[in-house]
Parts: C-alpha cells; sequence; structure tokens
C-alpha cells in the first residue's frame, strides 16, 4: 500500500505539484522559511523552495535510487551466487571467499570519501557534463558494494534446487547448462531473493538519504537526503522543511520493510497450512 | 588441540581479510587521482618545485604498488602518519575522537540488549496477545525510523521546544550544567544515546521475539514445564538461552560498526567523535586520516566477526568446529 502509494507519486506527482521545482519565488516575497499556508502546504524551506513541491520531486529521485542500485547489486550477487552455488569446489570457494572480503568493506564511510574525491577530479573534464554524475556514482557505488547479501543467498538456493529431481529430469533431457541455470533454477530461487532485494531497495534509498544528509549528494538532483541537508541549520525556526522530507524516507523505507516482510509470509509454505 | 587449530585458521583469514581490504581501499582512492593532483584541483597556487618536493617527500612520485606496501608497513607499526590538516598524529587522534565515539555507543549497545530481552520475552511469553501486538508493532515501526530521524526528531522536542536537553556537542562551552563536567557530560549525552538505544533495541526486539517464539515450541521446553519448572524459570533459564544465541551475529555486528555508523549520529548531534572526524577528513582531502580510520573500521569489523564466531563456538556445544 505504501509503496504504491510512493511510486504513485513519482509517476503522477509532477503533474500535480503546485509549484515548479525550481521555482524559488518565495525567496523574492521574503516568505523564505515560511510556516504551512494554503498556498505552501508543507511551508517553504530557507531557500525559497516549496517544500511540498520538492518532497513529490523527491519520490522518484528516491526510487530511481533504490531500484537502481539494487539492480546493480542482484545482477551481480546473482551471477556470483549462482555461479558458486552451481558449479561447487574450487570456484565455489574462490567466489565466497571474494564474498567475505566484500562483505566486510567499510561500503559507507568508502561512499562519502569516494564522492567527494570524485566530485573533483571530475571538474573540468567531459565527465563533468554527464547529468546527475554524483548521483549515478552514488548509485552504482551501492549497488557494486551491496551484492555480497544476496550472493550468499544465491549460492544457498542454487545449491538447494540443483539437486532436487525436476533439475536433474531437465539435465537428463539435454538442456543446456545456461538454460537449466536461467530458466529452471533461477524462477524457483526468485521468491527467496524477493525479500532481500525489497529489503536492499529501502536500504539504498535510505543510504543515499543519508549520504545527501552529510552533503555528499548530487547538489542538481532533488532528493529528500538534500531537503534535510539544506534545511537542518534552520530546524528551530523551519522544521517543517525537515519533518516533511523525513516522514517521506520514513514512509518509503517502512514501505518496503513491510514488502519484505510480506512476501517472506506469502512465500512461507509453513505459514500456509 | 582441535579449538587451538580452528583459532589459529579463523586468525589466518581474518588478516586475510583485513590485507584485502586494505588493498581495496588503497587502490579505489588512488584511481580516483594520486592525491597530491586531486588536492592540487581543490587548492591550486603552488609552485611546481614546491609540487615535486612535496611529492618526492611522500614518495607521491613512486608507483601506487610501491606506495600500498610502503602505507601497509607503517600500518602494521601502527604508525597511522600525520595528518595534513592538524599536523597531528593519525593514530592520537583517532584514539581522542573515537574515545567520544564509542562512549554513545558501547552503553547504546549493551542498553538495548537489556531492554530488548525485556520486551521480547514479554512479547513472546504471550504470543498474539494484545501485549505481543504493541511490542512489535512499536519495534518494527522503531525498527524502519531512520536513527538520524529520529534524533532530528529528539532535538525538535527535547532541546528546541522543551528546552530540556542541550541539542548539540558533548560538552558545555562555557560553564558546565549543573556546576559539575560529570554531570554536564552525562546530560549531554542522553539525547544522542537515546536515539542509538531506540533504534538497536528495536530491532533486537524483532530478532530476539522470533526466535523465543520459535524456542518455546520445542520440546526440551515442554519436558522443563512438565517437569514443574515454575514459568519464569523455563524461560529465562532454559527458552532464553537458547534464543539469544543467534542474536549474538548482530551483536557482532552492532559492535563491530560502531565507528562505520558514527558519522551520521555525530553529524546530527554535532558530537566530536570518530564520525565528525571522518567527515572533517574529507572535506580537507585528509588522506592519511581517511585511511586511518577506515582501516581502524575495517579491523574491527573484523575483530568482532571473529569474536562472534569464537563466542558461538565456546557457547553452543552443538556447533563442530569444522
Amino acid at each position: 500500500m505504501l509503496i504504491a502509494f510512493i511510486v504513485l507519486v513519482a509517476l503522477i506527482g509532477p503533474f500535480l505539484a503546485p509549484y515548479a521545482p525550481n521555482d524559488q519565488s518565495a525567496m523574492i516575497e521574503f516568505a523564505s522559511r515560511g510556516g504551512p499556508t494554503w498556498a505552501h502546504p508543507f511551508g517553504t524551506d530557507r531557500n525559497g523552495y516549496d517544500v511540498l513541491t520538492r518532497v513529490i520531486y523527491g519520490a522518484p529521485t528516491a526510487l530511481a535510487v533504490g531500484l537502481g542500485a539494487m539492480l546493480v547489486a542482484s545482477l551481480t550477487g546473482i551471477l556470483i551466487g549462482g555461479v558458486a552455488g552451481y558449479l561447487g569446489g574450487i570456484a565455489d570457494e574462490i567466489l565466497m571467499r571474494l564474498t567475505d572480503l566484500f562483505l566486510v568493506i567499510p561500503v559507507f564511510v568508502m561512499i562519502l570519501a569516494v564522492v567527494r574525491l570524485f566530485g573533483i577530479v571530475v571538474v573540468g573534464t567531459w565527465l563533468e557534463r554527464v547529468p546527475f554524475l554524483n548521483l549515478a556514482t552514488i548509485v552504482l557505488l551501492l549497488g557494486f558494494f551491496g551484492w555480497p547479501p544476496i550472493a550468499r543467498l544465491s549460492r544457498a538456493e542454487f545449491l538447494r534446487l540443483k539437486g532436487l529431481d525436476f533439475v536433474e529430469a531437465a539435465r537428463c533431457i539435454g538442456a543446456q547448462p545456461s538454460d537449466i541455470l536461467l530458466r529452471h533454477i533461477l524462477p524457483n530461487a526468485m521468491p527467496s531473493l524477493a525479500v532481500v532485494i525489497a529489503l536492499g531497495i529501502g536500504g539504498a534509498i535510505l543510504a543515499e538519504s543519508m549520504i545527501s544528509f552529510l552533503g555528499f549528494g548530487d547538489p542538481k538532483a532533488v532528493s529528500w537526503g538534500q531537503l534535510l541537508f539544506f534545511n537542518y541549520q534552520v530546524l528551530k525556526v523551519a522544521p517543517w522543511a525537515v519533518l516533511a522530507p523525513g516522514t517521506a524516507i520514513f514512509i518509503t523505507v517502512l514501505g518496503f520493510n513491510l514488502l519484505a516482510d510480506g512476501l517472506s509470509d506469502a512465500f512461507n509454505p509453513r505459514l500456509k497450512q | 588441540m582441535g579449538i587451538l587449530r580452528f583459532l589459529l585458521r579463523r586468525l589466518l583469514f581474518a588478516v586475510v581479510l583485513i590485507l584485502g581490504v586494505s588493498a581495496i581501499i588503497f587502490f579505489l582512492l588512488n584511481a580516483i587521482g594520486n592525491p597530491i593532483d586531486v588536492m592540487m584541483a581543490d587548492n591550486p597556487g603552488i609552485t611546481d618545485e614546491a609540487l615535486a618536493a612535496v611529492k618526492a617527500y611522500y614518495h607521491l612520485d613512486a608507483s601506487v604498488g610501491y606506495r600500498y606496501l610502503i602505507w601497509l608497513g607503517n600500518m602494521a607499526q601502527l604508525d597511522f602518519g600525520t595528518s595534513i590538516s592538524t599536523n597531528m598524529p593519525v593514530g592520537g587522534m583517532l584514539l581522542t575522537w573515537g574515545a567520544e565515539t564509542l562512549k554513545l555507543q558501547i552503553p547504546a549497545i549493551l542498553l538495548a540488549l537489556l531492554l530488548s530481552i525485556g520486551f521480547a520475552t514479554i512479547a513472546a511469553m504471550r504470543q498474539y496477545s494484545r501485549t505481543d501486538f504493541t511490542v512489535m508493532s512499536a519495534a518494527l515501526l522503531g525498527h524502519s525510523l531512520p536513527g538520524f530521524l529520529l534524533g532530528v526528531l529528539l532535538i525538535l522536542i527535547f532541546a528546541y521546544w522543551l528546552g530540556v536537553f542541550p541539542s548539540y556537542g558533548a560538552y558545555s562551552t562555557r560553564n558546565p550544567l549543573f556546576g559539575s563536567t560529570l554531570a554536564d557530560g552525562l546530560w549531554h549525552m542522553v539525547l544522542p544515546l537515546t536515539m542509538l538505544t531506540v533504534f538497536n533495541t528495536a530491532t533486537l526486539t524483532l530478532l530476539l521475539r522470533g526466535n523465543l517464539v520459535d524456542v518455546l515450541r520445542q520440546d526440551f521446553i515442554m519436558a522443563a514445564r512438565a517437569s514443574g519448572l515454575p514459568e519464569r524459570r523455563v524461560v529465562f533459564h532454559h527458552a532464553l538461552r537458547n534464543a539469544i544465541i543467534p542474536v549474538l551475529t548482530y551483536l557482532g555486528i552492532l559492535f563491530g560498526l560502531m565507528l562505520a555508523t558514527a558519522p551520521v549520529t555525530e553529524s546530527v548531534f554535532t558530537w566530536p567523535g570518530a564520525g565528525a572526524l571522518y567527515l572533517a577528513a574529507i572535506q580537507a582531502l585528509d588522506y592519511p586520516v581517511i585511511m586511518g580510520e577506515t582501516m581502524v573500521v575495517t579491523v574491527m569489523l573484523v575483530g568482532f566477526t571473529l569474536l562472534t564466531d569464537l563466542a558461538y563456538v565456546v557457547i553452543d556445544p552443538r556447533i563442530r568446529l569444522n
């Protein structure tokens, strides 16, 4: 439900938003940091933006971050975990030790450093003209470092499924290994993977909002974390500008946690009896 | 013999992990650009001769692999180098600032453990009752409410609106509250400690309650009940002991990530800890501090994972050493 709401806001929000996302007109009218009124239901922030509009435009950003990061993470994780589980032996050993290694990398602190350094290096190169470069960097890094849990689960699932009769049967009728992996094992591993991926989407959205809150986000993107970052210093005089994006983050993360919970209940055969 | 070999193998693997992560960190940060070039881009205006001298002094003209080996050698001798922005030894800085972080994190984890044992036991003993439902809903909400947002709420309510607690810092700048430095420090800890404890308690309660409910259904609990033991003894002595074992892993992660999660907490409360130090170091492009702290975070994570594994072997006789 909550997720449907967020997706809906992300899709049609831009048409409903009362102001343009870059409209700072409240600044001119000496109405920045203004409290909620009929014209600005969630008030205006210290830059003179309409908070409701910025929160609405933050929804597609959040979803893009969550889905993008988990797309990278799932593809890598399923590939590595699946191959390790299916092949076994020395390949399994090597890939799983690699997973152990990536599992102990201090991801969050690394991303902060990489984003900052990268932001300096790109100045003056063609990369600077790539739209939302910072945001894309964060998404890629979250995905690149976020795959180990998915790899571990994929390995366990592939290991379990490859011994089952229907896989044996597929092999007997001469199916290609790639066919067995993609068309027979993967669909059956999906239910448990979906739970972890749903949790991961919420986690990635939260991580991006924290990175932005710390001031390492994409200044060109409209994101909830950015709103927090810009307005945290005026929390005392304009709490609405912090509370509104904060609530949006909370609802979204809660939504994905509940989705994961629901998925794991729905796929758990023990609960169906 | 068995446990000693297990210990040795685990220790060896931990060292390999730390080496691996150190290589990834070093080469990733250096792949972005030679530190001197990055700092130059941010702050130009240095003569070529001075640049060459600085490069030679810091071995920055050498190859990345060579520089990694030098750095690794220094790290192994616990020589973290000298901070570029403060000109003080990084090791000492990490100790001073890290102590402020641990002062919050360790009590928060221990407090959360105690509270969650209480909540989870109450909920699990009355499974599917209204109490259970209330505790679990609160825990799920607390688990989903990002810690830093809770911090913002706490500051808004208790510091700005009610004016009870200070909104930032670990100590008062001029006159200590209540006329004592100790009371002043403790008073400053209340809000950040609450924020950390609430989040940890919620997550631990969710985990523990699930485990307890599973354990309470098992045969040995029925046997304990059948033998006429009071329910309290059954729950605390027999069930809880078994339910808490899987929670150890999460506790290990919490302890291991104490420094890694600090930047957010400390930026909400302007707390002078390791997280704030790290953020300042990134802003100032203070490479020795960035690298040093990242390594300390990694060693802590690997170290506590190792401790968790050992704890399992000591506590749970069912776990075979292989």
